[in-house]
């Protein structure tokens, strides 16, 4: 079958994307303030955006595979793609982890040791908020989820040649499926406490770890379904009809429900019960960041919910495409709002103590300036850099899936 | 329902045979009255050139109606019935209305579409259901045609028809 050509126009546009990032990092570090609290929040809001896409990916493969999902085998190599993002994305999170043993920089209240010495709460949870144990999440956990994706990934291409009959290779592969599923989802949860949570290090949300989760999964949905439009564009996949994009417009749209059903518990409980420590969170959120704190829900929730709740805007790439590239940055936008917030409060307190003239400079960023938006361009430009290099290494159709015939025969209305 | 319809059917064994039937029925521009398979059959809508139902159109407006019912309703009693502040919270507390507006939401537009189903399909309890034949419930695919208003060389055209396309058995009623 067909193999996908990396064209050089498209190397040159992610080239473009990427040196634009790089440029607008470079500025960032230059212009920040003493703690380079912008230039490694904007890292970590990317970082943990792309790794946590790429995670995900490989998650909902998985639970394909093992509830013998066939609709999707067509395409199942975008995703694979998708996944092998892991491993740069990983090396990222392990910069910022070793930032936290090293110390270059603050973005972690926990890991602020003049901070920490006078904060009963905190020292209470330094049994798990310490850089040892984040370390440990990024790599162990990050190592494991990389190594079941190269598993999956060599398999599946292990297939194209050796499938057959008996399925072997395809038992293979589910029993790696069976593995990720537990393991990626407690795993995550951990990392994301870490990654994300502990930015505000007082606060803590038990459906966290899901609402981060279905977030990435909402992003993830969005850019296949952007990969899968432009490579139809492009002329492959001709047998991709609208019944997949129905389907993939279907997880869209039930996916960001499930999102907004999640930040909505979230948010109404601790409205509800309305505790000091809890409210925190959203007290500063409403305060300082309103815009992004109100555009979050309309462009996560009810942009989707009101477009995709028909059935033919599902099935039309006009619509999808609209919604997608919405939901992304919108997703984005939820990542700078978990982040912002918690980085901005750390900074400002290391700096009151330690440099009152540049905490006197220091002034909340609200709405993210073009220098996040310019690395958010960069990152994507490597993301669809690595996923275009990854499609190209292999035949974009597997020929041998068991579930072939039947994706090629889908039909959902 | 005062018109009592004549109505001529054939039997298929098999769904396949149907489709084909259909289509054959289509090509002859014959007008189908309706058509009755024990199970939903893949591909009928197409092969019968159905438009896309409407009955998702209700549900949506019944949701609505079920959404300000609930928020009105709340609303109402919070703010001017019956105000009472508790835990602090304002008189128009919206946020923890949503979980009961979202109930009430969910369960207009499910069970409007049902009554919106019954309606049209001349169903509901103590109705007598006309049924074609008992069999079309359990293993028989049924094409029927309404030939209330049909000569005899029409109806002796609609037997051939159904002989044609394999039609394990062809019977008229008066429904």
């Amino acid at each position: 079958m067909q193999s996908f050509s990396f064209a050089s126009g498209e190397r040159k546009f992610f080239g473009i994307c990427m040196i634009i990032g790089v440029i607008s990092l470079i500025i960032t570090y230059l212009t920040d303030d003493p703690l380079n609290s912008r230039f490694w929040s904007s890292i970590l809001i990317n970082a943990s955006f792309f790794t946590g896409i790429a995670f995900i990916t490989l998650f909902f493969y998985a639970a394909k595979i093992l509830t013998y999902a066939g609709w999707h085998a067509q395409f199942k190599r975008v995703m694979e793609s998708f996944y092998m993002f892991l491993g740069i994305g990983l090396i990222f999170m392990v910069v910022i982890g070793l930032g936290t043993v090293f110390g270059f920089h603050s973005l972690y209240e926990w890991n602020n040791e003049m901070l920490v010495a006078t904060d009963v709460i905190i020292q209470n949870k330094s049994a798990f908020l310490n850089p040892m144990w984040y370390m440990f999440a990024t790599v162990v956990f990050g190592a494991s989820w990389f190594f079941v994706a190269r598993q999956l990934r060599t398999l599946s291409l292990k297939e194209d040649k050796e499938g057959d009959i008996e399925f072997r290779v395809h038992k293979r592969m589910k029993v790696w499926a069976a593995i990720m599923l537990p393991l990626g989802g407690f795993t995550s949860a951990a990392a994301i406490w870490l990654w994300l949570m502990s930015l505000d290090a007082h606060w803590y949300s038990t459906l966290y770890g899901w609402y981060t989760g279905s977030s990435w999964l909402v992003a993830s949905v969005a850019f296949l379904i952007l990969t899968i439009i432009y490579l139809k564009e492009r002329g492959y996949y001709p047998k991709v009809t609208d019944e997949h994009f129905h389907d993939l417009g279907k997880y869209l749209f039930a996916f960001s429900v499930f999102w907004a059903y999640l930040w909505f518990s979230q948010y109404m409980l601790i409205w509800y019960a309305n505790i000091g420590e809890a409210t925190v969170y959203y007290q500063t959120r409403l305060e300082h960041y309103s815009v992004i704190f109100y555009a979050n829900i309309a462009i996560n929730f009810l942009l989707p919910f009101f477009v995709l709740l028909r059935n033919d805007t599902k099935r039309k790439k006009g619509t999808l495409i609209f919604v997608s590239i919405f939901v992304i940055i919108g997703h984005w936008l939820d990542k700078f709002l978990m982040v912002m917030p918690g980085v901005d409060y750390t900074t400002n307190k290391i700096l009151s103590a330690t440099n009152p003239e540049a905490a006197a400079e220091f002034s909340r960023l609200t709405i993210p300036g073009f220098l996040e938006i310019g690395v958010f361009i960069g990152f994507i430009g490597l993301f669809g850099y690595i996923v275009f290099t990854s499609l190209s290494k292999a035949p974009l159709v597997a020929t041998k899936d068991p579930y072939l015939e039947e994706s090629l025969h889908h039909h959902v209305v | 329902m005062a018109n009592s319809k004549n109505v001529l059917f054939g039997l298929y064994n098999d769904d396949d045979i149907l489709i084909d039937a259909i289509k054959a029925a289509r090509n002859q521009k014959l007008d189908i009255m309706d058509v009755f398979t024990p199970f939903p059959v893949h591909g009928l809508d197409p092969a019968l050139g159905l438009a896309e139902s409407r009955i998702h159109i209700a549900g949506f407006v019944f949701g609505l109606i079920g959404f300000i019912t609930a928020m009105g309703f709340m609303s109402w009693i919070s703010v001017s019935d019956w105000p009472i502040i508790y835990g602090g919270k304002p008189y128009w507390p919206v946020l923890s209305f949503i979980p009961i507006t979202f109930e009430l939401t969910v369960l207009f537009s499910a069970v409007g579409m049902v009554i919106v189903f019954f309606t049209i399909c001349g169903l509901g309890p103590g109705v007598t259901a006309k049924v074609l034949d008992p069999r079309i419930t359990d293993d028989m695919f049924c094409i029927a045609f309404d030939v209330s208003n049909m000569e005899e060389n029409e109806k002796a055209g609609l037997q051939k028809f159904f002989e044609e396309t394999g039609a394990s058995e062809i019977n008229q009623k008066t429904i």
